[in-house]
């Protein structure tokens, strides 16, 4: 299995989801950081009127949250599924989220700017997560005066974004470039191509998880497509740095320990707190990546990553827990979810 | 205040995150902001308009300083300060002085992409060519060259109509 790590065609061994995101604001509306909550209650019933109202083809999929309504773990639940923003949560007066009902598209009102479409797909699909996104932008654009500027594109309150208004942005889980240090170089030069990495959970150089963050810098002076297009072979580029580091680290004795050693600890551990559990959980997925593991599939591992999460933790049992209960029943969920995969380890391990 | 990471230099980046269920912020340096993948551009954007702001300080004592946006009401100096603009109209008030930092951020100043509904007609006529040149490049490369031909005259098209509306408006504001 080891000598094909490389020629896979699949790429969801490295790449996890694919998001677009579009940043609109309302012409005759000052920016969010300019208004006042009269006129952010007003822009947040315009768009939500604009969206749920009978000339949307899409308005019985959608549903309103008041922001203000939610209990402080169903909305740090909705920035660890990755719907909202953490900036978007820690003031959440005037501001509201409309929601698909299953949960790919995510539109923030009030947030940085009057609008935030995002949409959001397993694996990549750089394209079907665009077209979606621009869909639902030229909805909003038949009913909204949208701020343009015909030099500036798109005006945002943030001069980052102007132009396209366009983030798009793919995860990716890359334990082996991690594992061998090269990601501050690769960071460094993906910066000079215009696009910015960044660790996905917790703070810092050492990313929880391995999951990272590729997204598009420069939304000024090159289209949606073109930035699409050079995201895409930039990610190629760096799914087959991954590979090859991989497939360096696979005969690993060291390596193949670590990670059978984590397949031991998430099948049986009583406790178990959320840094080890995403650490851990990264080391299973890189045992599967590189052929160690074959009974378990990579939907189970990321939606595990989301699920260990606290707040979604706390959101899912309906109701608070303290650290170490949460350590308990995290333990049981990934227990759980490991269980029902139960085929004896492959071949490795004898 | 001191960066959370480093505790040495000044924080000027604010970053708001999730750390184990819950909302956290840090105040970083610009250094410590990039190394962790922070807005380096945007920390580049906080400084070049500090910069910016110190030198037309210099130049028109403060004369510009008063100039307010008439929709927002706010000044050059609110924009410099937070890093954000006020409103739209900003944009156009304070073009000038943007500009530079804008060249820096984007490394352009001129939008190519979807056009909001609310485009004038020569930045659609303008995006069109574009459109069809980078076709008609295509076509030539791929040999196809009864569509080269179609695609070169929609460009001369094109281009006419592009002259006959810059021409009206300047009669317009004639």
């Amino acid at each position: 299995m080891k000598d094909k790590i490389e020629q896979r065609k699949d790429i969801s061994d490295v790449v996890i989801s694919t998001r677009i995101r579009f940043a609109r604001n309302i012409k005759d509306y000052p920016f969010p950081c300019r208004m006042n909550r009269e006129q952010k209650c007003r822009v947040a019933a315009i768009v939500k009127e604009a969206a749920l109202g009978g000339h949307s083809a899409i308005s019985g999929r959608f549903r309103y949250i008041q922001m203000s309504e939610l209990t402080q773990e169903e909305a740090v639940s909705l920035v660890e599924r990755h719907l909202v923003s953490p900036e978007f949560i820690s003031d959440r007066e005037g501001r509201g989220l409309l929601l698909l009902d299953d949960e790919s598209v995510s539109i923030m009102i009030n947030e940085e700017d009057h609008i935030r479409i995002q949409v959001i797909r397993p694996n990549m699909d750089l394209d079907g997560a665009y077209d979606l996104a621009d869909k639902i932008d030229t909805l909003f654009d038949e009913q909204l005066n949208f701020a343009f500027n015909d030099k500036l594109g798109y005006l945002t309150q943030c001069p980052t974004n102007i132009g396209t208004g366009m983030r798009a942005s793919l995860m990716l889980h890359l334990p082996a470039l991690k594992e061998s240090g090269a990601m501050g170089k690769i960071s460094a030069s993906l910066a000079k191509l215009g696009l910015v990495i960044r660790g996905m959970y917790g703070e810092g150089s050492d990313p929880k998880g391995s999951v990272y963050q590729l997204s598009n810098q420069v939304t000024l002076g090159i289209s949606e497509k073109e930035a699409i297009s050079n995201l895409h072979d930039i990610a190629m580029q760096l799914i087959n740095q991954e590979r090859s580091a991989r497939q360096a680290m696979a005969e690993n004795l060291a390596v193949l320990d670590k990670i059978c050693r984590a397949f031991g600890i998430l099948q049986y551990a009583k406790l178990l707190s959320n840094d080890e559990c995403m650490k851990l959980l990264s080391d299973l997925r890189f045992g599967i990546e590189i052929g160690v593991f074959d009974h378990i599939d990579y939907d189970t591992i990321n939606h595990l990553m989301i699920e260990v999460q606290p707040a979604t933790l706390m959101k899912n049992i309906g109701k608070k827990l303290t650290a170490q209960e949460r350590d308990q029943i995290r333990a049981e969920v990934v227990r759980t979810a490991l269980m029902r995969k139960q085929v004896p380890a492959s071949r490795r391990l004898e | 205040m001191l960066c959370q990471s480093c505790e040495k230099r000044q924080a000027t980046t604010h970053i708001k995150t999730i750390l184990n269920g819950e909302l956290k912020e840090f105040n970083l340096c610009n250094e410590c902001a990039s190394k962790l993948g922070y807005g380096s551009f945007f920390g580049n954007f906080g400084f070049d308009l500090d910069k910016l702001f110190g030198s037309f300080l210099e130049d028109h004592s403060g004369e510009r300083n008063s100039k307010r946006c008439s929709f927002c009401g706010s000044s050059f100096e609110d924009i410099a300060k937070s890093g954000k603009i006020g409103c739209a109209h900003c944009y156009e008030e304070f073009y000038e002085d943007l500009l530079p930092s804008i060249r820096r951020i984007h490394g352009r100043t001129s939008h190519t992409g979807k056009l909001a509904r609310s485009a004038g007609t020569e930045v659609r006529i303008r995006t069109e060519i574009m459109r069809c040149r980078s076709e008609l490049e295509k076509a030539i490369k791929t040999q196809e060259f009864e569509k080269a031909a179609e695609l070169r005259d929609r460009i001369k098209e094109l281009e006419k109509s592009m002259e006959e509306e810059k021409s009206s408006v300047r009669g317009k504001e004639g």
